[in-house]
C-alpha cells in the first residue's frame, strides 16, 4: 500500500531523508521511531507530495505520489501532531466538510456513526471544535479516515501531548483501522505506544532507516536498547 | 466541493460576531442613507415643482409689456432632480439647480445645495453612493482579508491539502461565500430604492432598467474588490499583512487615485478663472454686433445689408421693426460667442475626464463612479447637457420675443406692448436627459475598463490559486 524506493530529500547540503526504502502493506502498522530531525516527518511530507523528493520514488496503492498527487490523496488520511479543524464549526460539520471535499456524500446519520465509531462522545457531536481537547480532535481525524474509507493512514506524532487514557484510546482506534485493512505509517517518539500498536517498527537516524523489526519479535526493553544503541552510534560508524 | 466550501465559509462568517456586527452596521447605515436621501429627493422635487409652477405663473401674468422688456425680465430653467439621484447624488449638490434665462447673456446654474450649507458640509453627507462606493468595499475587506491566511494560521491548510482539494474549486467556494452576502446587501439596497422610487408617482420618470444597470455596475465593482482581497489573502502568510495590504489597495483606489486624478487633471487642463472667462466673453462680444447699439460699425453694416436685401433705402420702409431685428441678430451673435467659450470649457472638461479614465487603470473606483453618476443623471456631462438645453431654450425664447416685437411694431416704436396673453404662447422648458443606451455608449470606455478589471483580476486569482 505504502512504498518508498531509495527516497531521498536534500535541503541544500543537508540530507533530511537518505535512500529510504520501506513498505507498509494492508493491515500493517509501521511505527517510525527517531529523534527530532531523523527524517520521519519529511518522509510523510513526501508521501503527501507536500514536498518533492530529490531522488527516488514513493507510491501509494501502486501510484507514484508525484505523478498522481490528487489521485493518491483519495486513499490517504493524514493526522498531524496537532490536528487543526475549523473552531467555529461542530464536529459533525467539520467531518461533513472534510469528507465532502474528499468526494464523500454522507448523511447526518452516517456522520454520527463514524464519530461514534471513532470514540467521540455523542454529546460532543454538535459542539464547536473550539471546545475540544487535542484527543477529541484526533478522534474526529480518525472519524474522517473511517468516513473516507481510507486505505492509508499517515500519522505524525499523533499521541504527543495526549494523556495516557486518551493515548490508549487512540491506540485502540488504530488497531480497529488495522483490522479493517488500513496501512498505517506513524512517526513517533513514543516507544511504548509504538510497541503497543505497531506490527512493524523502524528506527531512523540521519534520514536513514537504521533498524527495522517485527513488533511481535521484540520486547519493549529490547526495543528501548536498540533505540538507544542506534541513537548513540556516531555518524561515522556503519 | 465549491458548494461545500461556500456553505462552510458562510457558516463561519455568520458565526463570527464581529462580522455580524459589521454587517448590521452597514445595513443600518444603508437604511439611514436611503431614508435621508428619499426625504431629500421628495423635498427637492416638491420645491422644484413649486418653483417651476410659480415662475411660469409670473411669466404668464406679466400683462401688456414690451417683448424686449420681458426678455430682460427673464425667466428660469429648473434642473429636474432625477429618480436615481436617490442612489447617487453625484455632482448635483455643487452645480446649481436653476439657470436664469435673460436677454444677451448666458448665465450659469445657481442655487447649489452646497452653497446653502455651513462649513460642516465639508464633512460630507451620509448618502447611499458613499456606502456603496466606500463602505461596502471595506466590508469586503473585513469579510475576506483572512479567507486563506486563516487556513495557514489555524493549520487547516495542511489537512485540506492532504485531502487532495482542488485549488480552483476551493477558491471558487470562498469567492462565492464572499460574493453572496455582498450581493444580497446591495440587492436589498437597490430593491428598496426601486420600491421607493416606483411609488413616488409625481416625480420624475423612474426606469427599472437604469436601476438594474446601476446595480450590475456596482456588482462588478464589488467583484473586482473581492478578487483583489482574495488574491492578497492567497499570496501572503499572515492575516495582519493581508489586512494592511487590502486596506492599502482601498486607500489607493478609493481615496488617493480620485484625488490625484483631480490634481493632475486640473494642472494639465486648467479651467479659466471666472474673471478670465468673463473678460474673454466681453472681448469677443465687443468685437461683434451689439443689438442695443445702433451706432456701431457692425450695426451699420447689418443695416446696409438688410436694406439691400429688401431693396429699400430706409429702415423705416422695412416690413418689420429693424430695432427688434437688430437685437435678434445681436442675440445670435452673442449666443455664438457663449457657445464658443462654453465649448472650450467642455473640451477642457472632456480632457480632464480622459485623465480620470486613464487613472482608472489603477482604480476600479473611477469607472464605477463615472458610470454610476451618468446613469443617475447626476454627472457633469448631464449637467452640461442641461445647461446647453437651457441655453437653446433661452435663444429660442429671445427669438420668440424679438420676432413678436419685429413683426408687430415699426422702427423706433419702443412703446409697443405685446398682448397680455402672448406670454402663454411661449412653450414650457422641457429637458429630457440622455437615455440609458446613449449614456452607456458615451461611457463605453468606462464599461470596458471595468470589464477588463473584472476579467483580469478574476483570471489572476484563479491562475495563481494553484500555488496556494
Amino acid at each position: 500500500m505504502i512504498s518508498t524506493n531509495n527516497l531521498t530529500k536534500k535541503f541544500g547540503d543537508f540530507t533530511a531523508v537518505d535512500n529510504l526504502s520501506l513498505s507498509v502493506n494492508e493491515g500493517e502498522i509501521l511505527c517510525l521511531l527517531g529523534a527530532n530531525g531523523a527524517g520521519k516527518s519529511t518522509t510523510i511530507n513526501m508521501l503527501l507530495n507536500f514536498i518533492p523528493p530529490s531522488s527516488g520514488s514513493a507510491t501509494i496503492n501502486g501510484l507514484d505520489v508525484v505523478k498522481n498527487p490528487i489521485k493518491t490523496k483519495e486513499f490517504i488520511t493524514y493526522i498531524p501532531e496537532n490536528l487543526m479543524l475549523y473552531p467555529s464549526l461542530t464536529a459533525m460539520e467539520n467531518l461533513d466538510y472534510f469528507s465532502g471535499i474528499a468526494g464523500k456524500k454522507l448523511t447526518p446519520t452516517q456522520l454520527s456513526n463514524f464519530l461514534e465509531e471513532a470514540g467521540l462522545q455523542t454529546n460532543a457531536f454538535h459542539k464547536r471544535i473550539s471546545t475540544f481537547s487535542k484527543g477529541m480532535r484526533q478522534k474526529v481525524g480518525i472519524a474522517l479516515a473511517l468516513a473516507k474509507d481510507t486505505k492509508v493512514l499517515l500519522l505524525d506524532e499523533p499521541t504527543s501531548g495526549l494523556d495516557p487514557k486518551a493515548g490508549n484510546e487512540f491506540g485502540e482506534l488504530l488497531q480497529n483501522l488495522k483490522n479493517k485493512g488500513v496501512a498505517v505509517l506513524m512517526a513517533t517518539h513514543d516507544l511504548f505506544r509504538a510497541k503497543e500498536v505497531a506490527t512493524h517498527i523502524g528506527i531512523m537516524k540521519g534520514g536513514q532507516l537504521r533498524q527495522q523489526f517485527v513488533a511481535d519479535d521484540i520486547s519493549l526493553s529490547q526495543l528501548e536498547k536498540a533505540y538507544l544503541d542506534t541513537m548513540n552510534v556516531t555518524e561515522a560508524m556503519p | 466541493m465549491i458548494l461545500k466550501t461556500f456553505f462552510k465559509e458562510s457558516k463561519e462568517v455568520w458565526r463570527d460576531g464581529r462580522v455580524r456586527i459589521a454587517f448590521a452596521i452597514v445595513l443600518s447605515l444603508l437604511g439611514i442613507a436611503i431614508w435621508i436621501s428619499a426625504r431629500q429627493y421628495q423635498n427637492i422635487n416638491e420645491q422644484h415643482q413649486m418653483a417651476e409652477t410659480t415662475e411660469r405663473a409670473i411669466w404668464d401674468n406679466q400683462g401688456e409689456k414690451n417683448p424686449h422688456s420681458a426678455a430682460h425680465y427673464g425667466t428660469y430653467a429648473f434642473k429636474p432632480k432625477y429618480p436615481l439621484s436617490l442612489v447617487d447624488q453625484g455632482v448635483d449638490k455643487y452645480v446649481g439647480t436653476s439657470i436664469f434665462l435673460e436677454a444677451h447673456k448666458r448665465n450659469e446654474a445657481q442655487f447649489s445645495a452646497a452653497a446653502d450649507q455651513t462649513g460642516l458640509a465639508r464633512f460630507g453627507d451620509l448618502t447611499p453612493d458613499f456606502i456603496l462606493l466606500f463602505i461596502v468595499p471595506l466590508l469586503i475587506i473585513l469579510l475576506g482579508y483572512n479567507s486563506f491566511t486563516k487556513e495557514r494560521e489555524m493549520g487547516t491548510l495542511t489537512l485540506l491539502k492532504s485531502q487532495g482539494i482542488s485549488s480552483w474549486k476551493w477558491v471558487m467556494g470562498k469567492w462565492m461565500a464572499l460574493f453572496f452576502p455582498i450581493f444580497v446587501l446591495s440587492a436589498i439596497l437597490f430593491l428598496i430604492a426601486g420600491f421607493i422610487l416606483s411609488n413616488l408617482q409625481d416625480f420624475g420618470v423612474f426606469n427599472w432598467s437604469s436601476l438594474f444597470t446601476m446595480f450590475w455596475i456596482y456588482t462588478g465593482y464589488y467583484i473586482i474588490f473581492i478578487n483583489i482581497v482574495l488574491f492578497i489573502s492567497t499570496r501572503v502568510k499572515k492575516s495582519g499583512i493581508a489586512l494592511v495590504l487590502s486596506l492599502s489597495v482601498w486607500i489607493l483606489a478609493c481615496l488617493a487615485a480620485p484625488k490625484a486624478a483631480s490634481n493632475i487633471a486640473e494642472t494639465k487642463y486648467p479651467y479659466p478663472t471666472r474673471q478670465e472667462f468673463a473678460a474673454n466673453v466681453l472681448k469677443d462680444k465687443q468685437g461683434g454686433l451689439d443689438g442695443h447699439n445702433p451706432w456701431s460699425k457692425e450695426s451699420k453694416l447689418l443695416e446696409q445689408k438688410v436694406l439691400a436685401e429688401h431693396g429699400v433705402d430706409s429702415i423705416h420702409k422695412l416690413p418689420f421693426n429693424f430695432d427688434a431685428y437688430r437685437m435678434q441678430k445681436g442675440e445670435e451673435h452673442e449666443a455664438e460667442i457663449y457657445f464658443k467659450h462654453y465649448n472650450h470649457l467642455k473640451e477642457q472638461f472632456t480632457r480632464q475626464s480622459n485623465v480620470y479614465r486613464g487613472l482608472a487603470v489603477v482604480s476600479p473606483y473611477l469607472p464605477t463612479r463615472f458610470l454610476s453618476m451618468a446613469i443617475a443623471h447626476t454627472d457633469y456631462a448631464t449637467h452640461w447637457d442641461f445647461a446647453d438645453a437651457a441655453e437653446n431654450y433661452r435663444i429660442a425664447t429671445q427669438k420668440f420675443l424679438n420676432d413678436n416685437f419685429a413683426e408687430n411694431s415699426s422702427y423706433g416704436e419702443w412703446a409697443y406692448r405685446a398682448d397680455a396673453d402672448f406670454w402663454k404662447e411661449l412653450p414650457d422648458f422641457n429637458y429630457d436627459p440622455p437615455e440609458l443606451r446613449t449614456i452607456l455608449t458615451n461611457n463605453a470606455s468606462s464599461l470596458w475598463i471595468l470589464g477588463t478589471w473584472m476579467v483580469v483580476s478574476f483570471s489572476i486569482l484563479l491562475l495563481t490559486s494553484k500555488t496556494i
